[in-house]
């Protein structure tokens, strides 16, 4: 086949397979096919097997394809050593518990502080209610 | 994707996280006068698409899984069926689709937003795939195709009678299960061309990317790209043809 193997021949069919043929460029192929049965044995093998590639079908991921990978990313930071928890759970849960950390945090801070910001003493009959020591035998 | 260009090393999903290439600059798109209402449409569409990426990896690189699982669900399908494609085993497609997301998570930050998340998505998946092609040919991994292994269904055309096209013209159950059949056997012969090759078809003539995008993601130049997509057809063609009428 030394027509179709020459660098004008490819370009011409592979414009042609691509449906990117010019006017000028379609009667170029023509005349080439005219003198060539190799180089049309050539075009219609291709056109074949390209309708067979077009025909395959875009194959469908599994539905549980994102729970996979998400698990896998929680087992590597895990493995890596960083928090399971940042993609365990939603977004807006993590919002709501880092508020509610913050919070408990704050109220920690300000037990022994009533509302208008005094220091409370500890109660002293909480010490007097304390039983008395048990009498050695 | 640079630094991990050596062709016979097999890299770790830690090195193809780190190198994760950056995305460079898309040319503008070509003036609309000049464009039929077709191509019009498909330009809309496309840059409706990457107006919803950019969203998505905005919202991604300050920490939103919502937006993670909204980009995994949109590509999910594209990137599986590319790997099973490329490697011919649905398994192990999965195993490495879920890996090019993994990489992605990972290596988000280096995706600047300059060009489309959709070719630099592209340029990690067949990074990926490469790499563990590579893998699998050191391991001596056959696959495993859950192909009909009978004679008969290795006859060619000729003896058989195989059709041209996965389910003939006429519905009925023959034409279903011969359609199956070549579908089978165009995996199989797809998946034993060279990798280089087999990516090329895939993504041009499986997917129906456009020569613009396939440079994008192979950073090939485009004569170069004809003319080796023109190589890998033709190869396509010799092992196809004794199935073919």
């Amino acid at each position: 086949m030394a027509e179709p193997e020459t660098d004008n021949a490819e370009a011409l069919m592979s414009a042609y397979l691509d449906e990117e043929l010019d006017a000028e460029g379609k009667s170029k192929l023509e005349a080439m096919l005219a003198t060539s049965p190799a180089a049309q044995k050539e075009l219609s093998g291709l056109q074949n097997m390209l309708r067979l590639v077009k025909g395959l079908p875009e194959e469908q991921a599994p539905p549980d394809f994102y729970e996979k990978v998400a698990k896998k990313i929680r087992r590597r930071r895990w493995l890596r050593g960083e928090y399971l928890i940042a993609l365990a759970l939603p977004f807006q849960i993590i919002n709501v518990l880092v508020i509610l950390a913050v919070a408990v945090v704050y109220m920690m801070l300000h037990l022994d502080v009533d509302v208008a910001g005094r220091k409370l003493e500890r109660d002293p009959t909480v010490q007097q209610a304390k039983p008395p020591a048990t009498p050695a035998p | 994707m640079s630094g991990v260009t050596d062709p016979e090393r097999v890299y770790s999903a830690e090195e193809l996280a780190a190198a994760a290439p950056p995305d460079e600059p898309e040319p503008a798109p070509a003036p609309d006068e000049t464009l039929t209402p077709e191509q019009r449409a498909e330009n809309a569409r496309r840059a409706e698409q990457d107006r919803r990426d950019r969203q998505l990896v905005r919202r991604l690189k300050q920490g939103d899984e919502a937006a993670f699982r909204e980009l995994v669900h949109t590509y999910q399908n594209r990137i599986f069926s590319l790997m099973l494609r490329m490697i011919g085993n649905r398994q192990e497609a999965e195993d490495l689709a879920q890996e090019v997301f993994i990489i992605v998570y990972r290596a988000i930050g280096n995706y600047r937003g300059e060009g489309r998340f959709y070719t630099w998505l592209y340029r990690v998946a067949s990074n990926t795939c490469k790499n563990r092609i590579k893998y699998l040919k050191g391991r001596n991994f056959h696959r495993s195709l859950d192909i009909d292994e009978t004679p008969q269904a290795q006859m060619p055309a000729a003896e058989t009678g195989a059709v041209i096209t996965f389910q003939s013209q006429v519905p009925g159950p023959e034409a279903v299960t011969e359609g199956m059949r070549m579908e089978k056997i165009v995996q199989r012969e797809l998946a034993a061309l060279d990798p280089d090759h087999r990516l090329l078809i895939v993504l041009r003539d499986v997917q129906g990317m456009s020569y613009q995008d396939i440079i994008k993601i192979t950073g090939l130049q485009e004569g170069t790209l004809k003319s080796r997509l023109h190589r890998a057809r033709l190869a396509l063609k010799e092992r196809l043809e004794p199935f073919m009428r």
